[in-house]
């Protein structure tokens, strides 16, 4: 089992100004899978509860001069601690920029996989190992990771990624994941429980119900990716709450109830600097779908080497 | 403006207000617990919320009906709720998010007796919320606040001193005593607990400090420190920093009433309304005032 690359400029931007902050948010350990083509970061994929995060990004993407080896098919994943790893990521950033504006940082950062035996110990351990030239320093860091997953873990790892990827019929595009992220902030004082509904006509409505208060913010005509439907005209005087009722009942929209927390983690993906971002209802209720879209820079076209989505479990189907 | 109700049965109050922040810091001022029951009183002239604990300190926030764009009131007599006040706060906080304005409706009785309240200014991202409204309780003392002599025995001081020396009495704690005396004007806030510290406000040496003074005999009272407390713990930022005054003033038999101002002002966002000295209109505050019982006994300082 082998792996080594070195981080790009690119990769170390993103991971170090976007993703790692975004990511950690999702939660401390997250699994590092790794594959002849891409690299996944993925969080809750096999403990079943909480919110699961998959991003995925193509090995050009973060890497130059990629190579990886393992008797299953090349794939090799591990659990690693996101905090550390954007630690060293970071001060690798620092010793890095050491050279000043001049000369190339390219093949200056080096991660590979090694096993060591750490003092005090009589077991080699694993880790991921990073390894920055600086001017006038070389320096090390190593980050420790749990034992490579076995081959039946790394498939059950797979079988959950690919299960992971179902798209909802509808989609809806928020308009400003900052001001819902406000919202949403300021709701989870009220409740622990969130009523989202989405509807064909481009309505996102989310809402926190208690006994003593209910408390929603409604976004209308909102884009539609997917299944649409055009809203009826006589409802606009309803309010927010009867017009989704009624849409749930035409069979023109969902809803399902998640925790608070996790619609608020889902949110601080906005640290990832997505460009856009969707909400959708898998069929069944399955669960809470946010897919967050990349544009190659200075287009308006996605980015096909770069995804980031979020999978909410579902408390209580609507 | 479009709001005459055609509904079957027109509500008691339908009010609009553009400055929702300021709503949440006049009303978070009399917060001093995470559960408390308030009573809420819409009247002709406005609404008022009112909080109580243990029979001994009252707060109340009033929120004229001029600091509303649009005041609506049809109701007969005096409609009373009960609801509660951290529900109440943490909600019209959805309202306030920062670089939005926020124009909200407030109306009571919702079909099930509700306090609603919705956003109004853009139709396509709206907030609604209905809140469950309680009979109220009735208030268990009633705060009659009398003058205690001829000439009112009152001062004033900035809410930032005020609120700097109460946080400071928490060492000592348990029972504050407050003093006024004439000669020399002063103020003394004592507190014996744990320890003895004596804070003297002494008028003339420092107008910044102590705004105005009114006082014909000595007299002294002893108030718990954490009914005190209350009346400061959560004084708005925004007072603060406009470098408000509290009026504090000794009534019949003791009964302490401390007075803030609270901004309600339209939003800080550049107004082309706004006139050129930049001073808001002084209709747009809200009041917000304490009533504190002194402690009967004066020789127990136990708590």
């Amino acid at each position: 089992m082998k792996f080594k690359a070195f981080l790009t400029e690119n990769g170390v931007n993103l991971l170090e100004r976007r993703f790692l902050p975004a990511l950690d948010k999702m939660g401390k350990i997250c699994h590092l899978f790794l594959t002849r083509d891409h690299a996944f970061f993925l969080h809750n994929l096999l403990s079943g509860d909480g919110i699961q995060c998959i991003a995925q990004f193509h090995k050009e993407t973060l890497f130059d001069d990629y190579r990886i080896s393992s008797q299953n098919e090349d794939r090799i994943a591990f659990a690693i601690d996101i905090s550390i790893l954007q630690r060293a990521v970071r001060s690798s950033v620092s010793i890095c920029s050491e050279f000043g504006g001049g000369g190339s940082t390219a093949n200056r950062l080096q991660i590979k996989l090694v096993k060591k035996l750490p003092p005090n110990c009589t077991q080699p351990m694993p880790f991921l190992t990073f390894e920055t030239k600086g001017y006038k320093s070389a320096v090390i860091q190593d980050i420790p990771i749990s034992k490579p997953l076995s081959r039946a873990q790394v498939l059950e790892l797979q079988t959950a990624l690919d299960m992971a990827q179902d798209l909802p019929q509808t989609l809806v595009q928020v308009p400003d994941l900052n001001q819902l992220q406000n919202y949403i902030d300021r709701m989870k004082h009220v409740g622990d429980l969130l009523n989202v509904f989405i509807s064909k006509y481009g309505d996102l409505h989310v809402q926190v119900a208690t006994t003593l208060i209910r408390l929603g913010t409604e976004f209308r005509k909102l884009p539609v990716i997917g299944e649409q439907a055009v809203a009826p005209s006589d409802e606009q005087h309803l309010s927010a709450q009867s017009r989704s009722e009624r849409a749930v009942l035409r069979g023109d929209a969902q809803s399902v109830q998640v925790s608070v927390k996790h619609f608020s983690k889902s949110l601080q993906c906005h640290l990832a600097k997505p460009d856009c971002a969707f909400y959708g209802i898998l069929p069944q209720s399955a669960c809470l779908t946010v897919i967050f879209q990349f544009f190659v820079p200075g287009t308006r076209q996605t980015d096909k080497s770069i995804s980031l989505h979020c999978r909410l479990p579902v408390i209580n189907p609507g | 403006m479009s709001s005459s109700a055609i509904d079957a049965e027109a509500p008691d109050l339908v009010c609009q207000l553009d400055n929702v922040q300021g709503m949440v810091d006049a009303l978070s001022a009399v917060r001093w617990k995470r559960q408390q029951d308030a009573v809420i009183e819409l009247s002709e002239h406005g609404i008022v919320l009112i909080v109580e604990e243990s029979g001994c300190l009252q707060g109340k926030v009033y929120l004229k009906r001029e600091l509303f764009m649009q005041y609506e009131y049809t109701a007969q007599g005096r409609p009373r709720f009960g609801v509660s006040l951290g529900l109440f706060v943490d909600c019209l906080n959805t309202f306030s998010v920062p670089g939005h304005s926020s124009l909200i409706e407030i109306r009571y009785p919702g079909p099930d007796m509700e306090l609603l309240l919705k956003s109004v200014d853009s139709p396509d991202a709206s907030i609604y919320a209905e809140i469950r409204t309680k009979i109220p309780d009735t208030i268990s003392w009633d705060y009659n606040f009398e003058p205690a002599g001829s000439t009112p025995l009152s001062f004033t001081v900035k809410s930032a001193a005020l609120k700097e020396a109460i946080d400071d009495l928490e060492w000592p704690g348990s029972s504050i005593q407050i003093k006024l005396q004439p000669d020399p004007p002063s103020v003394t806030f004592k507190g014996e607990g744990h320890g003895d510290l004596q804070i003297d406000l002494m008028y003339y040496v420092n107008t910044d400090l102590l705004i105005a003074f009114n006082c014909d005999h000595e007299v002294s009272y002893r108030y718990k420190y954490k009914f005190l407390r209350a009346t400061t713990s959560n004084i708005p930022s925004s007072a603060i920093k406009e470098n408000r005054g509290s009026k504090l003033t000794i009534g019949r038999g003791g009964m302490l009433k401390v007075q803030h101002l609270v901004s309600v002002a339209r939003s800080s966002a550049p107004h082309p309304h706004i006139d050129s000295a930049g001073y808001q209109q002084p209709s747009r505050i809200a009041f917000v005032e304490f009533f504190v019982k002194p402690e009967e006994d004066e020789d127990t300082v136990n708590d």
